[in-house]
């Protein structure tokens, strides 16, 4: 697997940390426990298409929102974090 | 107090050379990580021409001035070598002997790296740089002139050293059949 | 049937034409008492003992593929019970005894060998936790002995012991582990359930499930719909997907973990080697392959193939702690797809859902858990109520942060396990 960078180009998969789902940059207020529950630990884990956040950890540092299909590997889309954050 | 000596990271380790490839440590002296902070990267890059006669290069490029250089080290972040800054709107730290830094020269140096390390560096120009492994270590990658300087964390410099001697060493024996 | 030596010697004159089936593969029926969704080694101990435990036999087991074609079907087939949180301990210790009887039980061969499990460490610290860990094992009735460095020298005297990253300070030795079968477990319960009663439906997948007001009526299926009171969700691996049917979602994200066989090797381990700090353990099988495994490839995947990195950081690992083993050569490797939850254990419980249940987020963990996991599931569908050593393995735990079982220490969080 290798992952396009938009900082550093294609790049090894073992650069990469992976964090998780995509919902993590959704983080709800303090105090909505379900909403907190769901954010940390709900998800729904989908076998085709998925969103999630890794960081080019051994690259730019930069955090990454991949668009990625979970049977094939294929990626289909790296973002910017800190762009696709609201 | 007792005299103590200033030791560089590879201080009696190299130089050593191979064949055609040789090993040598270099002497980065002072050496500032600037990461500018919001929107400022503009006046960042001003003062610092103005200061050493090189600007902000591009992600993953280098660029020399009078008095210093200049080279991304990842988003947002840039190495500046310089005995001063001027004034910048941008979180500094001083990173001056905090890395091992060694050039790898001669022939068949990029087939050395074609062992430690995940880039493919026959792509790579002078002047550019990039942050990679070299092996299981974080590394900054500058392609210069005269060959390819690799930066390690300091702790790890016996490691850098130990990793490429044994590779260079193999490449040079493979390149002699 | 029985199974001997003179039947395999007139077998094996007679071209092995008179094997038969062991279990029948019975039409599915319009509506069963109770429905099991996964053909593998839980759902089959699940179905067996709904059958002997509670005289439920009125059940039917749907599995899309064949029986045992999961992740029972390939693993690195390790019994153990060296765990330490409440919770976990006595639900393994419960299964270990289970594994213990096992062969009687279903008088059928599953090759469990206790060889012994050890847990190697490699500094002060790591050996008091060891030994920490040893006390909760012995409180919890089963047996742990804290190896000293010469004694683990004496007994596996190819490891690397003077590593200068992982020097070996000693183990853990848990010697009513070992390894079992993994076929035959799931044959073995296919056709103790199949005899009491049971109907395995192979190659019927569960395309939904029926709820009405709260209640499960029965699932929908790929050979027509069957109607059921209760209906368990066995399927490891695929459990969002088929919650999803219902509307349930669960705190479960799937990744790959590998594993790999060498050929054929003369006896040389006689023990599992877990090797913690570089995330590698092996034992020999008794065809002598070398069976070892490593960590996650730690992202979400459902790709039953793992990445290099990992296969070359497993090998690395495997140098690294036993030099020796670089001799052998690969024959094979794969990937399995687990349900990993947030604090890395599993989930037997009811769900919102009345009369659905659910058995899933198994982690790295589930093939020593086939026997107490049957056992504790078909005992919640039965009772409607949690069996004593699962009760804490529940959805809940999640939501309020209490009763977590993080046996790593890590933190209860989808990417720290």
């Amino acid at each position: 697997m290798r992952i396009n960078c938009p900082l550093c180009g294609e790049r090894d998969r073992r650069e990469f940390y992976y964090l998780g789902a995509a919902d993590y940059l959704d983080r709800p207020s303090e105090g909505a426990s379900e909403a907190m529950h769901r954010y940390l630990h709900i998800r729904k884990n989908p076998t085709q298409l998925t969103k999630d956040l890794w960081q080019h950890e051994a690259g730019c540092a930069a955090w990454l929102v991949i668009e990625r299909n979970v049977t094939t590997h294929e990626i289909l889309s790296v973002a910017l974090a800190n762009e696709t954050a609201k | 107090m007792v005299d103590l000596t200033a030791n560089t990271p590879c201080a009696g380790l190299l130089p050593l050379s191979h064949g055609e490839l040789s090993l040598k440590e270099r002497n980065y002296g002072a050496v500032w990580s600037v990461a500018p902070f919001n929107g400022a990267s503009r006046d960042v890059s001003a003062a610092l021409k103005k200061a050493i006669g090189a600007g902000l290069p591009g992600d993953g490029r280098l660029l020399a001035g009078k008095s210093g250089e200049v080279f991304w080290t990842g988003q947002g972040q840039y190495f500046v070598r310089a005995l001063k800054l001027p004034k910048l709107p941008a979180a500094l730290s001083d990173q001056s002997d905090a890395w091992a830094c060694v050039g790898l020269e001669g022939g068949g140096a990029i087939d050395v790296l074609a062992r430690l390390c995940p880039l493919n560096l026959r792509s790579m120009d002078e002047g550019d740089v990039a942050r990679s492994l070299i092996g299981h270590m974080q590394a900054i990658i500058i392609m210069r002139s005269d060959g390819i300087d690799l930066m390690v964390f300091r702790s790890m410099a016996a490691t850098l050293v130990h990793e490429l001697e044994r590779v260079m060493r193999s490449v040079t024996a493979q390149r002699a059949l | 049937m029985g199974y001997n030596a003179l039947r395999i010697l007139k077998e094996g004159l007679t071209g092995n034409s008179g094997w038969k089936p062991i279990w029948r593969s019975p039409q599915p029926k319009s509506e069963y008492d109770m429905i099991i969704v996964g053909g593998g080694g839980h759902g089959l101990s699940t179905a067996y003992y709904l059958a002997k435990n509670h005289g439920i036999t009125n059940v039917a087991v749907l599995e899309k593929g064949h029986i045992g074609s999961g992740n029972i079907g390939r693993n690195t087939t390790i019994v153990r019970a060296n765990y330490f949180l409440p919770g976990n301990s006595e639900f393994y210790s419960h299964s270990l005894k289970l594994w213990e009887g096992l062969e009687q039980e279903l008088n059928y061969n599953v090759m469990m060998s206790q060889r012994g499990v050890i847990m190697l460490c490699h500094s002060d610290g790591q050996r008091d936790a060891f030994a920490r860990r040893g006390n909760a094992m012995i409180n919890q009735g089963d047996d742990a002995e804290l190896w000293s460095p010469e004694k683990v020298r004496a007994e596996i005297p190819y490891l690397d012991f003077d590593n200068t990253r992982f020097p070996i300070y000693g183990g853990l030795m848990h010697g009513r582990g070992g390894s079992a079968r993994h076929d035959a477990v799931a044959w073995g319960y296919a056709r103790g359930a199949d005899r009491l009663g049971v109907d395995l439906i192979e190659n019927c997948e569960v395309t939904g499930i029926d709820v009405v007001g709260g209640v499960v009526k029965g699932v929908h299926t790929s050979r027509g719909v069957i109607r059921a009171k209760k209906v368990g969700i066995v399927t490891a691996g695929r459990s969002s997907q088929v919650a999803a049917m219902a509307g349930i979602e669960v705190p479960i994200e799937s990744h790959v973990l590998q594993a790999f066989v060498s050929e054929g090797l003369k006896p040389a381990i006689d023990h599992v080697i877990s090797y913690g700090m570089g995330h590698f353990y092996i034992s020999q099988s008794n065809k002598g392959g070398l069976v070892f495994g490593g960590d996650l490839d730690f992202y979400a995947s459902y790709a039953q193939r793992g990445n290099l990195p990992m296969m070359e950081h497993v090998m690395e690992a495997g140098m690294t702690l036993m030099p020796a083993i670089g001799k052998a050569k690969v024959l094979r490797s794969w990937g399995g797809i687990m349900d990993m939850t947030p604090d890395g254990s599993f989930v037997i419980d009811r769900t919102a859902v009345d009369g659905l249940y659910m058995d899933c987020g198994w982690c790295y963990g589930g093939f020593k858990a086939v026997p107490a996991s049957g056992w504790c599931m078909a005992h919640l569908m039965a009772e409607d109520r949690p069996h004593e050593v699962a009760k804490r393995h529940t959805f809940e735990r999640f939501e309020t942060g209490e009763g977590l079982m993080d046996e790593e220490g890590t933190g209860s969080q989808h990417n720290l396990h």
